[in-house]
C-alpha cells in the first residue's frame, strides 16, 4: 500500500491478474455504464496505463457496511484489486497507522497530490451542537471534510449517508445529520447511493475517472446515470406478475411460493433507481427481491423514513367497494338519461305532424 | 325558428333511435368511409366525407340526448342547427350521396352510415332542403302513380304492342296467381323488352303470375327523398294489391332502390309483417334456374361485364344469383375490379339520376365506373337495375365510350330454349 509508482496494470500483473482477463473486465465495466464497445477498448488501455492514483477515504457518521461491501468478498475480486491498486493514502479500517501518524500520512498525501486526489467519503456529517456528535482526533467531521476537500480534484460519497444523510439522518436526526452535497459546493460530487452501494459501481466512477479524468453523467441526484438509471421494478425478473396483476399477499402464501410480485409486501422497486436487479449482489449471485423479500429503497433519499417497509407503495382503499359504487352511480345516471331521452324522444313521436306533398316545398 | 325548421327538428329527433346514438358514439373518426365514397375519391374534396354528411343530425342527437351536448348548448357553446346550415347540406345529403352504402361495408366499427343518411334526409325534406328534381318525381307518384307520370293506359299500350308482337298474354289483375310483377316506370316507357322478357319466362316455367292494376308501379320516391309518411302511402298501394290479389310472391324488377323499399322498409313502414313473399326478379330466375324450369341455349359470343346494382348486393345480398344467370349464357363473363358486395355505384342511385343540381357531380363521380370499365374492356355491359342503365348510358355516352347497356332478364329471356 506504501508503493507509489507503477501503474494499474503492473500492480495487478503482480497479483497475478493476466491482461486478458483486466480488458474483459474492462469490456464489461464499459458496457455496464452503457459506453458505446469501441471505448471499451480505450478504456483498458488508459486504464492500464493510468498511474495509481491518490485516494484519501474519510469516514463519517457511517457503519463501516459500505467498506465491507467493496472490500471483502471470498476470493478477491478485480473490484478489491483495483482498490488494492489505488494509493489509498488514507482510510481508518485499512490503514496501519493510528492516532497523530495516521493524521500525518492524511496531509502529507494532500500536499503531495494537490489538486489531483480523489476524495471519497462515506457516512454522514453531523451539524447539531458545533458537531461534537462525530470527532476524529479531536476534529470534527465537518472540519475534517472542508479542511480535506480543499485539495481534491472530486469528492465520490459513497452511500447513503454521505450521498443522502442515510440512516443517521433519520427523522428525528437527533445529531443534525446532512449529506456531503449539503457541504461541498464547489468540487464535483458524485452520490453513490445505496446501503451498501454496488461494489461495481464504485470501481466504474473511480475507473472512469482514471480513463477519462472527468466524472461519468449523473442523474438529477448526482449518482451516475448508468447505474441509476431505471428502477429495479423496471428490470425485476417478477415484473411479468406485476402485469398479470400476480401479487403475493403474504411472505408464505402460494403466491409467494410461485415467486409473484411483492409489491404489495411493501416492495420499493417502482421508485427505487439502481441496477441491483441487473449487475445483482455477490458475485451475481442474486439480490434481495430474487431471495423473497421487497426492496427497501436504500439507494433512494430518506429511505429509511419513506413509511415502512412492508406497506404497499399505493394500494386502493377496497377495489371492490368502489367498483361497485361506481357501477351503482353509473346505473342511476345511466337510467336518468335514458328516461330523459325517453321523454324526449316520446315528446318528439307525440309532435309528429304527418308529412304531405305540401310540407316538401319550401 | 321557423315553423318547418322546428318541425325538422322534431323530425330529427324522433328517427334518432338505439343504434343511431350507438353509431354516433362508436365513430372513431378513421376516415375510411371517405375513401369508399366515390364523391370523395373521384374529387379528393373532404366535404364529401360520408360520416361528415350526417354533421347536423350529430349535433341533433348531441344537443337533445347527451348530458354534455345538453350543457353546452344550454351555455351557448354548441349552436343549434339552423335553417341556412340545412340548406348547404343539401349538397352533400342528396346530391353527392346515392345510399349506395359502400361507406356502411367498409366502417370498421360497423356504424351503417347510410342508414343515418336515409334518416337525416327525413328532417332536411321537412325542412323544405330535398332537391327540386325529387320533389317533383315524389309529388308525380303520390299524385299520378308513378314518380315519370306514367298511368294504367301507357302501361296497357305496351301489353297490347306485346301481344302484337309475341302473341304473349300479361293477365292483370288474375286473382291467386303465384307471382305478381312490379315495373320500374323507366321498364315502361324506356325498356318494354323487360315485360317482354317476364312473360316469355313465365310461360317457359308453366308459372301463373299477374300485374295488378293499381299496383304495378314498384318505385318508391318516398324512400329517395326521405319521408317514411309519403313512403308508406306508395308502399301500401303494393301491399293492398298483393293482398287483395292474394299472391304469393311480389317479385321487385330490375331496380335497385324499388327492391330495397318493397323488400326491407316496407313491412317497417306498414308497421306489419306482409302476408307474401317479396323476391327481386334475380333471385326468381335463379330458382327457375335450380328448379330446372329456366332452360337456356347458346351462348353470347361478346366479352360481358356485369355493374351490381348497390341495392341489390350491399343492402340486399342478391350477388350469387346475377352471377350464375351470367354464366348461363355467356363463356366470356369478366369481372370489373371490386364485385359484388364492394361494387361502386353508377352514380345516379338515391334519388340522385332525378336531381338536376347533382348532374355535374354525377358525372365527375361516373369516373370511377370508367376507370373500372377502361381495365375490363367489355364488349357489353350488363346489369339489373333501370335507373343503373339509364346513369351508365349516361355517363358512357358523355365520355364517349361505346358501350352498349342490357338487362340481364332481357338477355337471359333472348337465350330462351325453344319449346
Amino acid at each position: 500500500m506504501n508503493e507509489k509508482s507503477g501503474s494499474l496494470i503492473d500492480s495487478l500483473e503482480r497479483q497475478g491478474v493476466s491482461r486478458r482477463t483486466f480488458m474483459k473486465y474492462c469490456a464489461t465495466l464499459a458496457s455496464l455504464m452503457a459506453l458505446p464497445p469501441a471505448v471499451g477498448r480505450a478504456f483498458a488501455e488508459a486504464l492500464a496505463k493510468a498511474t495509481r492514483p491518490s485516494v484519501i477515504w474519510l469516514s463519517f457518521q457511517e457503519c463501516t457496511g459500505c467498506t465491507e461491501s467493496l472490500t471483502r468478498s471470498h476470493t478477491p475480486t478485480l473490484e478489491s484489486l483495483i482498490f488494492d491498486s489505488i494509493s489509498l493514502d488514507y482510510h481508518h479500517t485499512l490503514q496501519a497507522a493510528a492516532g497523530t501518524a495516521a493524521e500525518a500520512a492524511r496531509e502529507a498525501a494532500m500536499k503531495l497530490n494537490w489538486g489531483k486526489y480523489l476524495l471519497v467519503v462515506d457516512g454522514s456529517v453531523p451539524m447539531k451542537d458545533g458537531g461534537v456528535y462525530s470527532t476524529i482526533a479531536g476534529v470534527s467531521n465537518h472540519d475534517m471534510l472542508m479542511d480535506t476537500v480543499k485539495g481534491a480534484a472530486a469528492v465520490v460519497a459513497v452511500g447513503t449517508c454521505a450521498a443522502f444523510g442515510g440512516l443517521p439522518k433519520a427523522q428525528p436526526n437527533p445529531t443534525g445529520a446532512v449529506a456531503i452535497s449539503d457541504l461541498v459546493k464547489d468540487k464535483p460530487v458524485v452520490n453513490v447511493s445505496g446501503c451498501p452501494p454496488i461494489p461495481v459501481v464504485m470501481t466504474g466512477v473511480l475507473a472512469h475517472f482514471l480513463a477519462f479524468g472527468s466524472l461519468p453523467e449523473l442523474d438529477k441526484l448526482g449518482r451516475p446515470l448508468a447505474f441509476y438509471g431505471e428502477t429495479i421494478h423496471d428490470r425485476c425478473y417478477r415484473r411479468p406478475f406485476y402485469d398479470q396483476g400476480k401479487f403475493a399477499k403474504t411472505f408464505d402464501d402460494e403466491g409467494a411460493r410461485q415467486g409473484w410480485c411483492l409489491f404489495e409486501l411493501g416492495c420499493k422497486g417502482p421508485v427505487t433507481y439502481n441496477s441491483c436487479a441487473t449487475v445483482k449482489w455477490n458475485d451475481g449471485t442474486s439480490f434481495p427481491i430474487e431471495s423473497g423479500h421487497g426492496c427497501l429503497g436504500c439507494s433512494e433519499p430518506d429511505f429509511w423514513d419513506a413509511g415502512g417497509f412492508y406497506r404497499a407503495l399505493s394500494l386502493p382503499a377496497n377495489p371492490l367497494h368502489v367498483a361497485a359504487t361506481a357501477v351503482e352511480v353509473g346505473a342511476v345516471v345511466g337510467v336518468g338519461v335514458a328516461l330523459a331521452n325517453r321523454a324526449g324522444k316520446s315528446a318528439a313521436k307525440a309532435g309528429h305532424e304527418t308529412a304531405t306533398l305540401a310540407d316538401l316545398e319550401k | 325558428m321557423s315553423a318547418s325548421l322546428s318541425r325538422a327538428v322534431n323530425v330529427l329527433k324522433e328517427v334518432i333511435d338505439a343504434p343511431i346514438a350507438s353509431y354516433f358514439n362508436s365513430c372513431v373518426h378513421c376516415g375510411l368511409c371517405a375513401e369508399a365514397c366515390l364523391f370523395y375519391t373521384e374529387t379528393g374534396d373532404p366535404k364529401y366525407t360520408p360520416i361528415h354528411k350526417l354533421e347536423p343530425l350529430r349535433r341533433v342527437y348531441e344537443q337533445e340526448y347527451t348530458l354534455l351536448g345538453r350543457l353546452l348548448k344550454l351555455v351557448g357553446l354548441s349552436k343549434p342547427v339552423s335553417d341556412a346550415e340545412l340548406g348547404e347540406w343539401q349538397e352533400l345529403v342528396y346530391d353527392s350521396c346515392t345510399m349506395c352504402g359502400r361507406c356502411s361495408m367498409v366502417c370498421p366499427v360497423g356504424n351503417d352510415i347510410v342508414y343515418m343518411v336515409r334518416k337525416l334526409r327525413e328532417g332536411m325534406a321537412i325542412a323544405g332542403h330535398a332537391p327540386e328534381g325529387v320533389v317533383s318525381a315524389t309529388s308525380r307518384t303520390i299524385e299520378i302513380g308513378s314518380p315519370m307520370g306514367v298511368k294504367l293506359p301507357a302501361l296497357k299500350a305496351q301489353i297490347g304492342h306485346l301481344k302484337t308482337e309475341t302473341g304473349l298474354d300479361v293477365p292483370l289483375d288474375l286473382e291467386g296467381a303465384e307471382y305478381m310483377v312490379l315495373l320500374s316506370s323507366m321498364e315502361i316507357i324506356n325498356f318494354p323488352e323487360y315485360l317482354n322478357a317476364i312473360a316469355k319466362i313465365m310461360k317457359q316455367a308453366g308459372k301463373t303470375w299477374t300485374i295488378c292494376s293499381t299496383a304495378f308501379e314498384a318505385t318508391n320516391s318516398g324512400i329517395q327523398i326521405g319521408v317514411s309518411d309519403l313512403a308508406r302511402v306508395i308502399v301500401s298501394r303494393i301491399v293492398e294489391g298483393a293482398e287483395r290479389l292474394k299472391v304469393k310472391t311480389v317479385i321487385s324488377p330490375e331496380c335497385g332502390h324499388a327492391y330495397t323499399a318493397v323488400r326491407w322498409e316496407g313491412p317497417n313502414l306498414i308497421g306489419r309483417p306482409y302476408t307474401f313473399k317479396v323476391q327481386h326478379i334475380l333471385e326468381v330466375l335463379d330458382e327457375f334456374r335450380n328448379q330446372g324450369l329456366l332452360k337456356t341455349q347458346g351462348f353470347e359470343e361478346e366479352r360481358l361485364t356485369f355493374h351490381d346494382p348497390c341495392q341489390l348486393v350491399r343492402r340486399g345480398g342478391v350477388i350469387e344469383q346475377p352471377r350464375n344467370l351470367m354464366n348461363m349464357v355467356s363463356k366470356n363473363f369478366v369481372e370489373t375490379s371490386d364485385p359484388g358486395k364492394y361494387n361502386w355505384c353508377c352514380g345516379g342511385g338515391g334519388g340522385v339520376s332525378a336531381n338536376d343540381n347533382a348532374e355535374e357531380i354525377r358525372l365527375i363521380a361516373f369516373k370511377r365506373k370508367k376507370a373500372q370499365l377502361d381495365v375490363v374492356k367489355p364488349d357489353k355491359l350488363v346489369t339489373a337495375c333501370a335507373n343503373c342503365r339509364i346513369v351508365l348510358e349516361e355517363g358512357l355516352e358523355h365520355y364517349q365510350m361505346d358501350l352498349p347497356v342490357v338487362g340481364l332478364t332481357e338477355m337471359i329471356a333472348e337465350h330462351l330454349a325453344e319449346s
